[in-house]
Formats: structure tokens, C-alpha cells, sequence
């Protein structure tokens, strides 16, 4: 039992993390991608680009985009407009966060959008993002180490998974769901690199870069932690425990995890050919949307008189 | 009181004087040559006249001279670094940019003598029970207003008077739960109540910050100073907010007006070391004169709301109407005793600048006692003889505004211009009913790190007081610092810092870790 605003907070603080992470990794791969001048930096912009949804801007190089997903605090897409909301939502539910976390939190915030950062950022790019991952990941570490695993931290880590199965999944489809999905070797790597993937696919699948094998990793693997599988499995362990046995009817969410994790579960490579692969990747999307909707009517803007105590 | 005389000390260094890192001589660094601490007129904390350290502060003394200019620079610059990584900051808007300051901290402790200190306490809690039984008598019979001890429409005609609250019962009569006065030390060193905070007083957390930061600044000193702790402060303040439930095992809130709110940091702070939901008015709901608040698994009944949120805004049913903050029928759940509010709605009447004159003949009407702690000498302009004497010394005398705070719409005699007096001259004549006057008086001054100097500045006393069943003073304070040389004004939203309180035990007291509440004086009149 939690206040209803707290767990929205808490859920939308693990959102917003979970984005600046993905946003600052997708950044870092179209920068290096940059430095080998061939046509793959291209196709590494446009990769970027497109999954989060920006038009690249025009005749623009990498460090523009770069610095449009990092820095622009117009859209709410970019790096420090994450952080800055996750830590917004974090200081609305201070109380509820351990001090090791907030302050692990609001450091990585204050060195992102603090004076210094657009010099730093323009310094050395690459190394001004990756202290960005390493922060959060300390953050997420602190967080996990010293939180009470309970109702609030369910919520948080719903959040970072309903997030990060919804930019997998974008990503894939961003690739593979074109008339001419993307093959070639170095932008496969790419693809592997803003997912976090490369090395542990090479142990799943040697060096053996091939789109299919690519797919069927950050689709259906049941132990890599960026993979749809792996978080929608985790979407319906946490939503197991937080309706806590009561049913919520057609809507209910755990219902609607449990149903998209079962397609995933039992869905087979051969059926989804890459080029193809769009229709699933869009029934993920949507399902996860309709998760994120049943979750707020739930346990957060539900009507008074339906919820009195017994 | 400790006064030690004028006397010279030769060969003793000036007050203030500190070594550089490197020079093991009694010369003193440059930037604090004499000029660095000139004590003045008023009352020093730290020195005697004629620069002798008091007792008190001997140890802190010692330590100061032993680390130097440049390693007390490194403490202050880590002081403000952990206020920064903990948020205890505001946020400053301004245009097209945020940014987030911490409030100014001083790295040196003010240190209060045991003594002293239990005569503030005695006089607290005193005060604080008359109070009380103020608030109880003009919310019942108005005893004291027939018996023309207050003027009784200056009571009846107060903005902070709530008719609302009239003949509602209030557990234990303590409608004023959380307690934080302002006193200030005159020139001869005597603790004066500047004014009664009774509505939502804040500070609490930087007093617990402070004696956090300060106890890793100057560990040895600490240690061997024998201070009192202050840390059990959320846990007593859980106990008196439970004493004022009716139900077992009662379900405690703290209400916040959200995370823009400049006290948000404090109520958060609380919350969490208290263990009880920090909510807003949102999350709060009233279903047949019971309180619920919102969580994940429905609604859960509500006990008892430690408010952080003004008496205007709590319920737009029963006050104003426009508040978005509050709770619609929170303040009929409330009549009806399903829910308790600390502090009371309506307290306030009694923290007003002209009530606060007749705070001694309340202590004498109620306890049939003289008030322990003075108050300053105050003039009401609603007398026309007070009014007249007023006007003939307004050069000399600070005159405020009776409902404002803050440090706002105040008039400071000996600083203003003429026209500026003569303008405010026609406020007073305009409205006399509206302001009070006082001398100014010199408040002490406790030694400072100003830009790597030790400077006097002046310092202000704000202890809390927590009343339920039982009325408990922590041993420690808030003591805010006005950062400008010279000035007088120590309100946070002008400029004003803070620094750390040390009460120090009795010497002969061998518990130094009692609990706060416990020492002489500690049960009240």
C-alpha cells in the first residue's frame, strides 16, 4: 500500500531513466559511427534519428543530431530533458528514496544541466555521455542495493521496463521494418551497440552479424536484459505482485502483460521474417501503450467511490 | 549570565586573529589583522570585551587556531558541497533558466552554556502552556477578553481569527503543536522573545543539517564539548502527533503545498524520518466526514495531518475558495473529530506582532506567573499616547506592521531616510491599529567565515517546541545569521544564513545522551 501520486512518481522516475540511458547510448554510437567516415556514419544518424522519432536535421552532422538528443531542452526527447523530469519526479517523492539513490540522482542531474555541461558536452562528446551511463548505472545500482524491493520499488522497475521494451522494439522496427532493412555489417554492429547487445550476442552467436540472428536476440532472448522478451516477462512478475491477487477486469493490467508476454514467449523467428518483422514489433508497441493506459486507471486515477475500505 | 569584564590580555592574540597553514608564530594572517573582528556594541557569543574567549566557546577556540585559514576554507567549501548533493537548496527562477542555491551556511557552531540554556527552556515551555490555554479560552468562553485583559476586539477582529474553530474540541488543548519563537540576546546578554511562531514555523531540518555538517566540521571539539543531541527530533515529533489521535495505532501525514513550495525540502526531510506518507491536497479525500488518502491498493483512512500548508488553504470549503491546495470537507471531518489538524486552524491570532504585548499578562492571567523569558519592550499604535511617543521617536524605534512577517513592511528608524520616515509616518497615522514599534535592539553576534575572515555577525535564536500530551523542548536551535556586516534583518527570504546550535550539558550531568526534555525545567510550569 503506497499513496497512489508516489507510485505514479516512482514509475515515471524509472521511465525517464531508463530513457536518458537509451538516449545518451544511441548518441554515442552516431558519434563514433562519425569518426569512421563511410557511409555507415549515415546510416548510424538516420538509425538514431528515426528511433526517437526527430527528423535529422537538414545537411546536419553527427555532433548536431548528437547534441539535439543530448542537450535541446525544447523536446521532451533528449538527455537532460529525462533526467531533469526523472529528477523532478524524484524530488516530488523524496521521502520515498533512499539518500544513496537521490543523491547518486541529483549529482548525475546537476553535472548534466549544470553551467559547465555545454562546454563539457562540446569538450569531449563521447566522454561526457558515457559518464552519463556510468552515473546512471550507479544510480540504478545504489537504488537496487539499499531500497526496500517493495511496492515502490515494483513500480520504478515497471517503468524501466514498459520503457525499455518500448524503445527495443522501436529500434527493431526503425531497422527491419523498411523495404530495405538494414544488412549491412557495420550498421548491424551499431544496432547491437545502441542496444547494449554487442557482447553478449557474441557469446549467444559468435561473430556471426546477421540481421535474423539480430532479431531473434533482441526479441525473444530470455536471459539479456534489453531484450522485449526479457522486460515484458519482468512487466508481468512486477504487476503480479502489485495488483496482489485482485482482479481489475478486462482492463486489468496484469492481464495485458500477461498476454503480450505469452505471444513473445511462445512466437517462433521462422514466422517473423526480418523486413517483416513490423506487424509484431507494432503489436508490442501498442500492447505496451495499453499497459502504460490500464496501469494509471488501476492503482492511480481510479474513481473514490469504487475503492472505499471494506 | 556570563559576562566576563573588560579587561586587556597582553600577548594574547585579538579575537579573530587566525595563523596561516604554514606560520607556526602568533602572527596572524593579513586579511585578520583588527579590523577583522571588532565585536561593537552588541553582546559577542564568542568574546568578552576586551577579547577574553568565554567558557563555552574555549574548545571551538582551540580548534579554530589548530587548523588554520586554508583547512577551515576546505571544511566550509565541503560544508556547501554536501548541502548541494542533498538538495537542501531553493530554486531561484529566473529568466529562461533555474538554478538551485543552498541556503548559506556558516561552518561555526554557536555554543549555548547549560545554564543558559535551561532558563530559555524553562521559559519556553511556560510560554508555550499559557499560549495554549489562550487559544483555548478565545476559541470557548473568552474568559480573558471579558475580564478586559486583551482588548477583546483586537482578538475578534484579527484576520487570524477563526470563528470556524470556535468551541471545537482539540485533543489535550494543544492547539499549537510545533512551536518556533525567535529570541535574540540584547546588549547585556539576556534572551528576549522577538516573536511566537505559531503557525506553521520552519527550520527545523536545516537545525538537523547544521548539526549534521558541523559535527563532521569540528568531530573533536564535538566530542569533547559534550553537546546535547538534537536527532531525536522527528521521533518526538512523531510521539506528540500520535498523543493528539483518538484512535490506537493511528494513521500520521504530513501535508505539503507540493515540491515548488520553498519549505518542500523540510517536509520531505520529515516525512521520511518520521516514516509517514509526505501527501498533498490531491492525494487527500473526504467520504462521509472521514479522511482517506489515495494509494495504490484504494483508499486508506487518515488520523491525524501534520500540515505544512497555511490555515487559508487547507480546505477551500471552509476558508478560502480559490485554494487548489487543500481538501474539500477536511475542515468539517475535523469538527467532527475524525481527523486531527497540527497545528490548529486559528493559531495565528496569537503570533500577531500586537497580540504579542500582552503575551506577559497572558502568562499572569493563565499561570498567575511572570513570564521567565522577557518580551522586547513593544508599543501598540492603536494607543494613542503609545501612538504620539511613536511618532515623536521614530528615528529611534523599528515599527512593523502588525500581520506581516518575514522582515516585509517594516520601517527601521535609525537606517531610514527622512522622507522615508516621513512617508512611513503617514502609513501610521492612517492606520495606527495596524503597527507596533520597538526600540531597536543590538541582537549578539556570534563570530562568522566571511570570504576566508572571521567576521561578526549578527545571529538570532529560534529553538522548537513540540506540545501534545506533553510540552518537550529539543536542546538545540535554529540560530540564523543576517550574512550582510552590520545588518539586523535574518529572515532566509532576505539574505539571511544559518548555522549550528550547540546546548551544551551540565557539567555535572552525567547523561549527555538523555533525551531532549528531560533536564531541569524539563516538565514545565
Amino acid at each position: 500500500m503506497m499513496l497512489a501520486r508516489v507510485a505514479d512518481s516512482l514509475y515515471w522516475l524509472g521511465r525517464y531513466a531508463e530513457r536518458a540511458e537509451h538516449l545518451s547510448r544511441l548518441a554515442v554510437v552516431m558519434l563514433n559511427a562519425a569518426l569512421d567516415q563511410t557511409d555507415a556514419a549515415d546510416q548510424a544518424e538516420r538509425i538514431a534519428m528515426a528511433a526517437v522519432g526527430h527528423p535529422a536535421p537538414e545537411g546536419g552532422e553527427a555532433l548536431d543530431c548528437a547534441r539535439l538528443l543530448v542537450l535541446d531542452r525544447k523536446t521532451s526527447v533528449s538527455v537532460v530533458s529525462s533526467l531533469a523530469s526523472a529528477r523532478e519526479n524524484a524530488r516530488q517523492i523524496r521521502d520515498q528514496l533512499t539518500t544513496e539513490s537521490w543523491e547518486r540522482l541529483n549529482l548525475l542531474y546537476l553535472r548534466a544541466t549544470g553551467v559547465g555541461a555545454e562546454a563539457a558536452f562540446a569538450a569531449d562528446p563521447a566522454d561526457f555521455l558515457q559518464r552519463i551511463i556510468a552515473d546512471l548505472h550507479q544510480f540504478k545500482g545504489a537504488a537496487e542495493a539499499t531500497m526496500s524491493h517493495g511496492e515502490g520499488w515494483r513500480f520504478m522497475l515497471t517503468g524501466v521496463y514498459l520503457e525499455r521494451a518500448q524503445l527495443i522494439a522501436r529500434l527493431l522496427k526503425v531497422c527491419f521494418d523498411d523495404e530495405t532493412p538494414v544488412d549491412d555489417h557495420v550498421a548491424l554492429v551499431g544496432l547491437l551497440r545502441m542496444a547494449c547487445a554487442l557482447e553478449p550476442y557474441l557469446r549467444a552467436y559468435t561473430a556471426d552479424i546477421d540481421a535474423r540472428n539480430i532479431l531473434e536476440f533482441l526479441m525473444f532472448d530470455e536471459d539479456f536484459p534489453r531484450s522485449v522478451r526479457f522486460s515484458t516477462e519482468r512487466i508481468q512478475e512486477y504487476l503480479a505482485h502489485l495488483s496482489g491477487g485482485h482482479e481489475f477486469g478486462r482492463h486489468d493490467p496484469l492481464r495485458l502483460a500477461g498476454r503480450l508476454n505469452a505471444k513473445l514467449a511462445y512466437a517462433d523467428i521462422d514466422e517473423v521474417e526480418t523486413g517483416g518483422a513490423g506487424a509484431l514489433l507494432g503489436a508490442v508497441s501498442a500492447e505496451c501503450a495499453a499497459i502504460h493506459a490500464s496501469i494509471w486507471e488501476t492503482f492511480v486515477a481510479y474513481p473514490l467511490e469504487t475503492r472505499l475500505p471494506a | 549570565m556570563h559576562i566576563a569584564p573588560p579587561r586587556v590580555v597582553i600577548g594574547r592574540r585579538r579575537p579573530g586573529e587566525l595563523k596561516t597553514p604554514h606560520s607556526s608564530t602568533q602572527q596572524a594572517a593579513p586579511p585578520l589583522s583588527e579590523t577583522a573582528y571588532l565585536p561593537g556594541e552588541a553582546y559577542d557569543e564568542m568574546f568578552a570585551p576586551g577579547g577574553l574567549t568565554r567558557a563555552n566557546y574555549r574548545l571551538l577556540d582551540q580548534d579554530i587556531q589548530a587548523l588554520g585559514a586554508q583547512a577551515l576554507a576546505d571544511r566550509q567549501k565541503t560544508l556547501e558541497r554536501s548541502f548541494l548533493l542533498q538538495g537542501i537548496t531553493f530554486t531561484v527562477y529566473g529568466a529562461g533558466s533555474t538554478t538551485e542555491r543552498i541556503i548559506p551556511t556558516d561552518l561555526f557552531p554557536r555554543i549555548i552554556p547549560a545554564a543558559e540554556w535551561a532558563r530559555i527552556e524553562a521559559g519556553l515551555i511556560q510560554r508555550l502552556a499559557a499560549l495554549n490555554r489562550f487559544l483555548a479560552d478565545i476559541y470557548g468562553d473568552q474568559r480573558i477578553l471579558a475580564d478586559g485583559v486583551v482588548p477583546r476586539d483586537l482578538i475578534l477582529g484579527s484576520p487570524a481569527y477563526r470563528r470556524q474553530m470556535k468551541h471545537l474540541f482539540v485533543p489535550h488543548g494543544a492547539y499549537v503543536n510545533v512551536c518556533g519563537s525567535d529570541l535574540i540576546r540584547d546588549r547585556n546578554g539576556e534572551f528576549l522573545v522577538l516573536e511566537d511562531n505559531l503557525r506553521v514555523p520552519s527550520g527545523v531540518s536545516y537545525m538537523l543539517a547544521n548539526r549534521d555538517a558541523a559535527r563532521r566540521t569540528f568531530p573533536h571539539t564535538f566530542r569533547e564539548a559534550r553537546v546535547r543531541p538534537v536527532e531525536r527530533y522527528p521521533d518526538l515529533l512523531l510521539s506528540t502527533l500520535k498523543t493528539m489521535a483518538d484512535r490506537s495505532n493511528p494513521q500520521i501525514v504530513v501535508l505539503t503545498p507540493g515540491v515548488y513550495n520553498s519549505a518542500y525540502y523540510e517536509h520531505a526531510y520529515l516525512a521520511r524520518l518520521m516514516g509517514v506518507p509526505l501527501v498533498e491536497g490531491r492525494d487527500l479525500a473526504v467520504h462521509d466526514n472521514l479522511v482517506y488518502m489515495r494509494t495504490t491498493a484504494g483508499l486508506r483512512r487518515v488520523d491525524v495531518i501534520y500540515r505544512r500548508v497555511d490555515d487559508d488553504f487547507i480546505d477551500p470549503l471552509a476558508f478560502r475558495g480559490d485554494s487548489a491546495l487543500g481538501v474539500a470537507g477536511l475542515f468539517n471531518a475535523y469538527r467532527a473529530g475524525q481527523v486531527t489538524i497540527c497545528n490548529a486552524p486559528g493559531t495565528g491570532v496569537a503570533d500577531d506582532k500586537a497580540v504579542y504585548a500582552y503575551v506577559p499578562a497572558i502568562i499572569r492571567y493563565y499561570l498567575g506567573e511572570e513570564a521567565i523569558l522577557p518580551n522586547v519592550e513593544t508599543y501598540l499604535c492603536r494607543e494613542p499616547v503609545q501612538l504620539s511617543h511613536v511618532l515623536q521617536n521614530l528615528d529611534k524605534l523599528v515599527v512593523k506592521a502588525v500581520g506581516a512577517s518575514g522582515g516585509y513592511g517594516m520601517l527601521v528608524g535609525p537606517h531610514a531616510s527622512v522622507a522615508e520616515r516621513e512617508a512611513f509616518a503617514e502609513q501610521l497615522k492612517a492606520d495606527p491599529d495596524n503597527y507596533v514599534a520597538q526600540p531597536t535592539i543590538q541582537l549578539s553576534t556570534a563570530p562568522c567565515l566571511v570570504d576566508g575572515r572571521i567576521e561578526p555577525r549578527h545571529v538570532d535564536l529560534r529553538p522548537f517546541i513540540l506540545s501534545g500530551e506533553k510540552v518537550v523542548v529539543t536542546p538545540g536551535a535554529l540560530t540564523r545569521v543576517a550574512l550582510r556586516r552590520g545588518s539586523l534583518v535574518v529572515n532566509s527570504s532576505q539574505g539571511g544564513g544559518s548555522k549550528d546550535t550547540w546546548v551544551l550539558a551540565d557539567q555535572h550531568d552525567v547523561s549527555v545522551g538523555d533525551a531532549p526534555g528531560t533536564v531541569p525545567g524539563g516538565d514545565g510550569p
